[in-house]
């Protein structure tokens, strides 16, 4: 009797001490994730503007508006372009950089850091840097010019602008799919290898039906993570365009518009209703890719 | 990165939520009991006002401490806390505001000011001007209406700048020109002279701050009694005429096409041997370009003078605790003694007509800045400016890439997109 009270108590006190340890960890995710995610919910329906005493509730007026604005319709044109451009190029570009510093070359490690380095340089430092390459008569122009070609005014032009991001946003991010790539890899056991490469299997068939397969999750993950990186694209375009999206909305992205609407017209309600939005078709983009890769694994 | 984005986005609104939050709990009787108890000994004790700015260089920042340090020699009992607002200003101000943690009387742009008088986050000044006897009438008119919604006054300008045309003395003698233009024909000829060797004659960026003086000198208008009139016939006209310099006449382009990031940047390079900008240039040239020899004059006229004010007022918080002492501040601020300061400073014009002639007098080859204020429009559209300036811009682009070819085409557009 005596010794299950004791266990009670003891189960009671593991409990409490656990959840007294979580709680900071809880506490701030309601603070500052939980909570504003429903608050920003409720304004989206709402006309608010500066002052919360003067909001009022509009109903779904801030949802029906967003599909007769061009501004949005040309920002979700622009995000979408921008995802199908870089999503592919920048993981098949990753994977085959993991797979290069993952084999026995020279000097792996410095690559490994070469590769990786962008990625943790801020985006506003590198979208500088590439203004200065990429300007009118920049490094790249006078390449360019070396053989010959006029090369257009990069940032500036509607054609070259969002590509010229997309570039840019390849090469600073490319590093860090690499390195998740890399661990993959490197999980993959080298058994399985061995016994390929003894039943004759030639580099290709080693890649195609051991490598590839076994970093299906990997694949999954990345894909993921890009894609909704990509969907949120903001620093380079609002650095690049000097905030306006420019040229003539060339470089208009969703993440973008939020913010000028939410930010500069203070129209916090309508910007809550394009960031669920954005929420929704996020996650919608997810569910597809899961329920893709699931079905094939299975 | 743009996750970076998301969560001050979602901050804000809990600071939002917590605001709202407060503000009910405050209803509750004990709670506001001890507030006026606290307001009371703090009465008693010296007031601290909070000044919220930006500073856009060390020099200005420096007039304002000037003036604190005067402020205070007269009102030993009020403390002024200057809080300098780095980064985006409207952004910060706006989570300040919204979380009832805004500064007592702070700088407003007069772009976003329809916006903030409107929403009611500002103390209407009329009592206070009353109260204390100010002279309104001694502020440029445009610039004091800029501050001015529905019947009230909200700001009072503390200083501004017009438009004015920078030219390079040196390549005008070099191309036989005495006399910087005085009517867009000339403009047209002058800078045609000057387009040569790989330098042009003017840079024009594709914004409506600077389109907009050209507009206005046709006689046209972007905004007027508070409807968007952007494609009226006289603006488009003269955003032929602007847009012409660049592609027809091919005397001027953009400072992006020179490989520059704006006409100052032309300007001081030589690219280009005139601008139009305010005031800002001259500590910009002394800065990057000591040596450039050059003039400013008055903006070249069409039918009529014009140019544009860009102005900021000194505002009152509408939930600040010491009213009287913050409107003391303000009329410090722009008033005579404040403004002597402005003047002194030569970094913008004095918003009194009073300290105008004074300012004439210390900066003479300033004169075309004063001279300007009595035609001056000031940079505001209305509750929604931006919409207008960002469809304008667009409309201004469409024609310099050649994208769209006819001036009035691309303003009928901008209109549509405005949606008035």
């Amino acid at each position: 009797m005596e010794a299950k009270m004791t266990m009670k108590k003891r189960y009671l006190y593991e409990a409490l001490s656990g959840y007294a340890f979580a709680l900071p960890f809880i506490a701030s995710i309601s603070i500052f994730l939980i909570g504003p995610l429903i608050y920003a919910f409720i304004i989206s329906f709402k006309e608010f503007f500066l002052n919360p005493e003067a909001s009022r509730w509009v109903g779904f007026t801030n949802y029906t508006k967003l599909f007769s604005d061009p501004t949005v319709k040309r920002a979700l044109l622009n995000t979408t372009l921008y995802s199908l451009g870089v999503v592919p190029t920048q993981l098949i570009i990753a994977l085959i950089l993991a797979l290069i510093v993952n084999s026995d070359i020279k000097g792996k490690t410095f690559f490994r850091v070469a590769y990786y380095i962008p990625t943790v340089t801020s985006t506003v430092a590198v979208s500088v840097i590439f203004l200065y390459l990429f300007k009118a008569d920049g490094l790249v122009n006078a390449l360019l010019a070396k053989f010959g070609i006029q090369g257009p005014t990069w940032f500036n032009d509607v054609r070259f602008a969002l590509p010229s991001i997309m570039m840019m946003a390849i090469w600073s991010s490319v590093g860090n799919y690499m390195v998740i790539f890399l661990a993959g890899l490197q999980d993959i056991p080298s058994e399985l290898y061995e016994a390929a490469e003894v039943d004759g299997a030639n580099k290709f068939q080693r890649f195609f039906k051991i490598t590839l397969p076994m970093l299906r999750p990997i694949v999954f993950f990345n894909l993921v993570m890009s894609l909704i990186g990509t969907f949120q694209v903001f620093d380079q375009a609002y650095v690049v365009s000097q905030g306006t999206g420019g040229p003539l909305d060339a470089t208009m992205t969703v993440v973008l518009n939020i913010y000028r609407t939410g930010f500069r017209d203070f129209n916090m309600g309508y910007a809550s209703a394009m960031a669920f939005v954005l929420f929704v078709i996020i996650l919608i983009l997810t569910l597809i890719q899961r329920k893709l890769f699931k079905e094939e694994t299975y | 990165m743009s996750k970076k984005l998301l969560s001050i986005f979602v901050l804000t609104i809990f600071v939002l939520a917590t605001v709202l939050a407060g503000c009910s709990s405050s209803k509750n009787n004990t709670s506001s009991a001890n507030e006026t108890n606290t307001q009371k000994q703090e009465t008693a004790k010296p007031v601290t006002i909070k000044l919220g700015m930006w500073s856009s260089s060390p020099a200005e920042k420096k007039i304002v401490d000037d003036q604190i340090a005067k402020f205070k020699e007269k009102y030993p009992n009020i403390d002024v806390q200057i809080e300098t607002i780095v980064g985006d200003y409207m952004q910060k101000l706006q989570t300040e505001l919204a979380s009832n943690t805004a500064p007592d009387i702070f700088y407003l742009d007069s772009m976003p000011a329809p916006q903030l008088m409107s929403s009611g986050v500002l103390e209407p000044l009329d009592d206070y001007i009353k109260k204390y006897n100010v002279d309104v009438n001694d502020f440029e008119p445009a610039l004091l209406s800029a501050f001015q919604w529905e019947g009230k006054t909200y700001g009072l300008p503390k200083d501004f700048n017009t438009l004015a045309l920078f030219y390079n003395k040196d390549m005008f003698k070099a191309a036989g020109i005495n006399e910087p233009p005085k009517t867009w024909e000339e403009l047209r000829d002058v800078a045609k002279k000057l387009t040569k060797d790989g330098v042009k004659g003017l840079v024009l960026s594709a914004d409506l701050a600077r389109f907009d003086a050209f507009i206005n000198q046709n006689g046209g208008s972007v905004y007027q009694d508070g409807k968007v009139t952007l494609n009226l016939p006289e603006n488009a006209q003269a955003l032929d005429f602007y847009v012409g310099l660049i592609t027809k006449d091919k005397v001027a382009d953009t400072p992006q096409n020179m490989g520059e990031g704006w006409n100052g940047d032309a300007f001081a390079a030589k690219k280009a041997a005139m601008a139009i900008e305010g005031g800002w240039m001259i500590p910009f040239l002394k800065e990057k370009a000591p040596d450039l020899n050059y003039g400013i004059a008055e903006l070249p006229a069409g039918k009529q003078k014009s140019t544009m004010a860009f102005t900021v007022a000194y505002v009152m918080n509408k939930n600040s605790k010491h009213k009287d002492e913050a409107f003391k501040l303000i009329e410090f601020l722009t008033g005579k003694e404040g403004q002597q300061f402005v003047v002194d400073s030569g970094l913008a014009l004095p918003s009194r007509k009073s300290m105008q002639e004074g300012f004439k007098e210390k900066y003479p080859e300033r004169a075309a800045f004063v001279d300007g204020a009595s035609y001056a429009v000031p940079w505001q559209f209305g509750l929604y400016g931006t919409k207008v300036v960002d469809a304008a811009n667009k409309a201004c682009e469409a024609l310099i890439m050649k994208q769209i070819s006819s001036a009035q085409q691309a303003l009928d557009n901008a209109q549509k997109e405005v949606g008035q």
